[in-house]
Order: structure tokens, then sequence, then C-alpha cells
């Protein structure tokens, strides 16, 4: 692994990267699914508050490796490779996709809470969920339609 | 009318026998960005395409044309 050049290593990565961000996205959304099925939404015991303080924080990781060029504890030289032309575009594309999931939600939760209760927290729950987890999708795929050509 | 932008890395590629991951260690990006415009999935940059231009030895407009 430590003899293989910069560009080597940075295309590896970034096959990774292509093969888990759809897998990560589906397990992001099957997990708020739980969340809404169990009583974490609107009567949180303590258990589940460890539970909404750990997805506060896969919620954050993810926005971080959305917002700047991920792998952290990658040389510079390779990290500056991964996050090349075509990445940045993907990535700028999936923050796109993921902004016009957010406000739709929304728009959509607006006109909702007309009919029904819902809490403050639960209605940043979904917009935060739906909007990270469209952003994750959106890149991880056109990521993934970038090797399928090889 | 939709234009595309058509390019013949592949044909130069091929002609000086340089492999795409050759290639894209020339340009500074990744092998996958290289394949992605070969494959007329990705407009690149204009410095891209001059930085492709000058690893294939050629002027950028007889790499890259309009194609309608």
């Amino acid at each position: 692994m430590t003899d293989r050049s910069a560009g080597e290593r940075a295309d590896f990565l970034s096959r990774r990267r292509a093969r888990m961000l759809p897998a990560l996205a589906i397990i992001y959304f099957s997990q708020q699914a739980i969340y809404f099925r169990s009583t974490a939404a609107t009567h949180p015991r303590d258990v589940d508050r460890l539970w909404i303080a750990a997805w506060v924080v896969l919620s954050l990781l993810i926005l971080a490796g959305l917002v700047t060029k991920g792998f952290w504890f990658q040389p510079r030289e390779v990290r500056d490779l991964i996050d090349d032309e075509h990445t940045r575009a993907s990535r700028l594309e999936g923050l796109r996709v993921g902004f016009i999931v957010a406000m739709l939600t929304a728009v959509l939760l607006y006109f909702v809470d007309q009919f029904t209760v819902m809490t403050a927290r639960e209605a940043v729950h979904i917009i935060l969920s739906l909007g990270l987890g469209a952003a994750l999708l959106r890149f991880g795929l056109l990521e993934r339609r970038a090797l399928l050509d090889d | 009318m939709t234009e595309r932008l058509a390019n013949r890395i592949k044909e130069k590629r091929a002609e000086l026998g340089l492999t795409q991951a050759e290639l894209a260690e020339r340009c500074g990006v990744t092998r996958k960005t290289v394949n992605t415009v070969e494959n007329g999935i990705f407009v690149p940059s204009t410095l891209l395409a001059l930085k492709l231009a000058r690893a294939l030895s050629l002027p950028v407009e007889e790499l890259f044309s309009i194609e309608n």
C-alpha cells in the first residue's frame, strides 16, 4: 500500500468512495425510518437521547465530508488528487440536489403542519435527513457512473 | 439544437501509447476524470482542457471540437 504512487492511491480511494457512498446513503435513510417508527421522535427516553446524539454526530460527519475534500487522514497530495475537477463538480451537484430536496421538504412540512402535530425536532430531523441523504446519494451515484465506462 | 463537446483524447492517447492513468498523472487528476472526459460524460474546464492538450502535444482546438 505504501509504495503506491499518489495517483494510484487516489484512484483506489475514489473507487472505494464511489462504492461506499450510495450504500451509506441507504443506511442513513433506513436509520431515519427506524427513528420515526420508535417513540424517539415524540417521547425520547435516555437511550433515545443517545441515539439522537449519534444521529447528530453522523449528520455532521456527512456534512463535513460533503463540503470538504474528505479523507482527512490522507496526505495532502492524495487529498488534492481525489478532489479533482470531476469530483468537485459531482460534489457540487450533490449539494445542489440536497439543497433543493431540503427546501421542498420544508415547504411540504409547512403545509402538512396544518393537519398534524409535529415537534420542531421532528421537522428538523426530516429536513436534515432528507437533504443530507439526497446530497450523499446524488454525489455517490455520479461518482459510480464515472467509473462505469472503465 | 443540442451541442456536445467531442474529443480525440482516446485516439491521441493510443498513438502516444499512454494509458488513462499515465495521462491523468501528467495532468494532475485521477484516472476517473480522464475517463469521464474521454467518454464525453464530463465537460472539462479550460484549464484541464489545456493541460490535456499539452500532455498530448496538441493544440486544444485539435483535441476538442463542438459537435451538433
